[in-house]
């Protein structure tokens, strides 16, 4: 109970009285009624009660930090306890360590057209595949902000997955499961938002913890893009660099408190540097420090290439991945049974898309 | 909903302390609550960290326009302000199916395609197909089409609105007839880009806020920006274009209305270049032009190219260059493409498989069309 006064979440205002009336430290409040404090400090009754309120509900949060000190093997235990988001491209979920990690937050940079949001929408399916599956049973929050999601493909990456779990059930348990996990089910719990600018993107992240205490099934939370909103309307860089930062914190924050993983993409600009130019991530230096681990997917001649950039715990990767019409996959469809059968897919897309036709040893780096 | 201006404080639900700490603070609206971050918000009101944190989210609450909903909401067409349930047809069901149902009404379109590939043809084409009811694939509305390289080709859309009848043979005759297709085609002609920015942002949406169109097309989007900027003022040329695409973007959310953008091409330079994105074409000797700021603004990249050969249409004599349309990205799209080819009576794609076996004409087309693939002109 040594803990400062000028250390509470109080009204700074109400700070100064206390401290001008010698209230210095928590012990010299905890015994005092409101009606007595509001007047040795010459405070309102209402914050009299706040002030102790706040100063109260201390001992128990202390006790809650101390549960909170954890041992790095404990700490280890709970994050494998997570898991992670399959992404349906095994090569991807090796490089990543299982996919992508829940209470974390990842960046995916790329290119127009080379993947980002097929990579969100097959995420948001795959966070919702059954537990015993080997998924996580979640619900997915899509914030959209560039009008990008379209609810077709939506469509089209639930049917496959349906169809891929539906070849792989063997037990009752798994056949009992796959009667909860239907395109209807999964699109009913996808959540999605739609931001048209920064502003109303910075109100949804305000009102994601009320949202994820609503809804505690809720494993992921995709912003597809960051870039979009905030790459127009500012002249002041510094108040779009603080802008960011500020979000970046509290995307972090709702990623640990709630146990979500956190995808957003980021769109890619053209930077010259000595007078050579190059592609990089959108946004500036200091947000390549927001997400914990960063993606960036790119184009090598008619292959796509995911390289993993920024990661504390994956070395540093970069794997084939190739779009189908079931979604974000592996790219040599050579002995995987689910390629080769392809169902339901159009017959005008697979007929002349690129990544079919490949020979299968020229894709592997 | 509260947007731009002075924020009603009195409606939120928040402690009568806090609204008046707020209006002491003199913060007029809720954007300037939301850009602020928590402490500063505390600096500024003195406010205590929690009261502040009840700020934001019931500010948050009032800006928003929608609370989240599902997917299966918008799937089954609940939520025609998120999604609408259907696209804008281009009066072709080849061409069509390789859209899975045509334009969509949100995002921007690009159609990007050398001189002489057919790009306007398509623009064309759909200024009328807007102006069909919903029922025929149209958005039963008028369409702008604004030029800034020449002059409307108006002795074309002429030609079109009379062939309309043999195009979409489908269709009731007298509902065609009935239609007074040149009289619901707004043209601008904008010469500078000064020109332009104001057309889009204050002719355009009175058009749109009276319901009288509900197509926007730009033709070419590269042919200002190209010619304006010298080529050290990239940074600028990217300002420029980031607020032009922003202004069509809101444009199309807010009215659910496609917007068509026709882009010019550059050539690829030899050997490979770090900064340039190919999509994936390495094929092709051209790319769509204006670089990477302006793809990243594209939600649908089109490209039209134009083969050697001709076709004809087997029933009502005529030929045509073929042409290949592709989809070099969309979200909902695979990379897939269609031939087609222009006639007199407007643009239609060609079945990849030709039905009639016996029709000599299209089996040369399709060995002309894999040869214009590798030479790409």
């Amino acid at each position: 109970m040594q803990r400062d006064v000028s250390s509470y979440a109080i009204a700074p205002s109400v700070k100064v009285k206390l401290l001008n009336a010698g209230f210095l430290s928590a012990a010299d409040l905890c015994d005092l009624r409101p009606l007595q404090l509001s007047k040795e400090a010459c405070i309102s009754q209402e914050e009299a009660v706040e002030v102790l309120q706040a100063v109260r509900c201390e001992p128990g949060q202390e006790r809650a930090a101390a549960a909170g000190r954890l041992t790095a093997l404990e700490l280890l235990g709970r994050e494998q306890e997570l898991g992670a988001i399959v992404t349906f491209c095994s090569a991807l979920d090796m490089a990543l360590g299982g996919g992508m990690p829940v209470g974390k937050t990842t960046e995916v940079c790329g290119a127009p057209g080379v993947g980002k949001t097929q990579l969100c929408i097959q995420l948001s399916v795959d966070v919702q595949i059954p537990v015993c599956f080997g998924g996580l049973g979640g619900k997915c929050l899509y914030i959209d902000t560039e009008g990008s999601f379209l609810v077709q493909r939506a469509v089209d990456l639930a049917q496959a997955a349906v169809e891929h779990c539906g070849l792989l059930a063997e037990d009752s348990e798994q056949q009992e499961a796959l009667k909860g996990f239907t395109v209807e089910t999964i699109l009913s719990n996808l959540f999605l938002v739609r931001c048209h600018d920064y502003v109303e993107l910075l109100a949804e992240t305000y009102l994601l913890a009320d949202f994820l205490a609503q809804h505690p099934g809720v494993r992921l939370v995709v912003i597809d893009s960051i870039a979009f909103p905030f790459r127009h309307d500012f002249d002041d860089l510094s108040q779009r660099t603080r802008l960011l930062n500020g979000l970046a914190q509290r995307l972090i924050q709702m990623a640990t408190n709630h146990n979500v993983a956190v995808v957003l993409t980021n769109q890619m600009t053209t930077k010259v540097w000595n007078g050579q130019s190059k592609l990089v991530p959108a946004l500036g230096e200091s947000w390549g420090h927001a997400a914990t681990q960063r993606l960036i997917l790119h184009w090598e001649g008619t292959h796509r290439l995911a390289s993993l950039y920024k990661s504390p715990s994956q070395r540093e990767a970069t794997v084939p991945y190739q779009i189908t019409g079931q979604g974000f996959r592996d790219a040599p469809p050579s002995d995987q049974p689910k390629a080769s059968d392809d169902p339901s897919v159009r017959e005008s897309g697979s007929l002349s898309k690129r990544p079919r036709m490949e020979d299968d040893q020229s894709t592997r780096k | 909903m509260i947007c731009m201006g002075n924020m009603d404080w009195e409606q939120l639900e928040l402690n009568p302390r806090i609204i008046a700490a707020v209006k002491k603070a003199n913060v007029k609206s809720a954007r300037e609550i939301l850009s602020l971050s928590g402490p500063d918000l505390q600096r500024l009101t003195h406010l205590s960290k929690s009261d502040v944190q009840h700020l934001h989210a019931a500010v948050a609450v009032s800006y928003r326009r929608h609370s989240p909903v599902t997917a299966l909401q918008v799937h089954r067409g609940e939520c025609p302000s998120l999604e609408p349930g259907h696209k804008l047809s281009l009066a072709c069901p080849v061409l069509d199916a390789l859209l899975r149902g045509g334009v969509p009404l949100s995002g921007i379109t690009e159609l990007a395609g050398e001189s002489s590939a057919g790009k306007t043809q398509f623009g064309l084409q759909l200024c009328l197909s807007v102006q069909y009811p919903l029922a025929y694939g149209g958005l039963n509305s008028g369409a702008v089409y604004i030029c800034t390289e020449d002059s409307f080709p108006i002795k074309r859309l002429r030609q079109l609105i009379t062939q309309q009848a043999r195009l979409r043979p489908e269709l009731p005759q007298a509902l065609i007839r009935s239609i007074r297709f040149s009289d619901n085609i707004y043209i601008e002609h904008a010469a500078d880009l000064g020109a332009l920015q104001a057309c889009v942002s204050q002719r355009v949406p009175i058009l749109l806020s009276r319901g009288l169109v509900r197509l926007v097309v730009v033709d070419s989007v590269a042919a200002l920006f190209r010619s304006e900027f010298q080529a050290d003022e990239g940074i600028e040329r990217a300002r420029h274009m980031l607020a032009f695409a922003a202004t069509l973007h809101h444009l199309s959310h807010n009215y659910s209305t496609p917007v068509l953008c026709i882009n010019q091409v550059t050539d690829v330079m030899d050997g490979p270049d770090p900064a340039h994105c190919n999509f994936g074409l390495v094929d092709n000797k051209v790319l769509p032009a204006l670089g990477m700021a302006w793809a990243n603004q594209v939600m649908v990249r089109l490209m039209l190219r134009r083969l050697p050969g001709c076709v004809g249409t087997g029933e009502q004599g005529g030929t045509s260059a073929p042409r290949r349309l592709e989809v070099v990205f969309a979200p909902h799209l695979p990379r897939a493409s269609c031939l087609c080819g222009v006639w007199e009576e407007g643009v239609r794609g060609l079945p990849n498989r030709p039905r009639s076996v016996t029709n000599s004409v299209t089996k040369r087309l399709e060995t002309t069309g894999e040869l214009g693939l590798n030479d790409g002109t």
